[in-house]
């Protein structure tokens, strides 16, 4: 069994947003109940990760160490048309990724307790992110 | 259904080469339409990645990056921060990808617009390289 969905998320800005919610219904809705979901973001400066859901000062950190670890208009970046945050997002995104695969149990993602799939925006503006989820196995 | 191919890229230089045509062309042979596809790479010298088609620049300017990230093991020098320790080349491999999937419609990659898929190669002493393909779907 195969089932296949486009979901649509709007961002505000940098940061982490939960998504785990999201994809925990389209699982529900394909009816799929052992299997894999396969999660995709079409963007290059947006990425998928699984991170603590418990304390959002996780995501805070994770935020700062990122900032410092890749800045925006380090002076090596030529690429500058679309600001000083697009060239460091492209090289956020590919420091973390842009799939994940999760295994389906009962029904339901199989998470760890306190794992959640967070969509990590990387651009500084607002933006719509696109998300395919490719969902396979048996009911 | 479940098809699997293992193809041998000849020697490519240094840096990204987009390989979203050839990956494409397998995908068709293929014939699933609907499904994922995973790409996994048989040696630790390459990699795989998913990146902007757009500009030319950003692939160079991420081998930069990532240079600097992760500098080879001679001569080692801290240019990115000082609170930092050095990162030996090890690392490398470890924030690079020997594998990367993504999904299949209308028996085609569904890739964002802007997205295409890279064949990195980190070496300056390119050979052969070896890549499975597998697609399961319908």
């Amino acid at each position: 069994m195969l089932h296949q969905k486009k979901l649509r998320f709007s961002t505000t800005g940098r940061g982490t947003y939960n998504i785990t919610r999201q994809i925990t219904e389209t699982i529900e809705n394909s009816g799929i109940k052992f299997g894999i979901c396969h999660i995709f973001i079409q963007h290059t400066s947006a990425s998928l990760i699984l991170c603590e859901n418990a304390d959002k000062t996780v995501r805070e950190d994770l935020n700062a160490y990122m900032a410092r670890l890749v800045k925006d208009g380090d002076s090596i970046f030529k690429h500058k048309d679309e600001g000083p945050d697009d060239m460091a997002a492209h090289v956020r995104t590919i420091l973390t990724q842009s799939s994940l695969s999760i295994p389906i149990y009962k029904g339901k993602c199989d998470l760890g307790l306190w794992q959640g799939v967070f969509l990590w925006e990387h651009r500084t503006n607002s933006h719509k992110r696109n998300i395919a989820v490719t969902i396979m196995g048996e009911s | 259904m479940v098809y699997q191919d293992t193809i041998k890229l000849a020697p490519q230089e240094h840096g990204a080469t987009d390989i979203t045509d050839l990956i494409s062309a397998i995908i068709d042979d293929s014939k699933i339409k609907i499904g994922t596809c995973q790409l996994f790479v048989h040696n630790s010298m390459s990699s795989l990645l998913i990146n902007d088609t757009a500009d030319e620049s950003t692939k160079s300017q991420t081998a930069d990056f990532l240079a600097q990230l992760a500098p080879t093991s001679d001569g080692i020098t801290n240019i990115i921060d000082n609170s930092m320790d050095a990162i030996p080349s090890a690392m490398r491999t470890a924030i690079m990808q020997t594998s990367i999937s993504f999904p299949v419609n209308r028996g085609r990659p569904l890739l964002g617009t802007w997205q295409g898929i890279y064949l990195w190669e980190r070496t300056t002493q390119p050979k052969e390289r070896k890549l499975t393909v597998t697609i399961i779907g319908e």
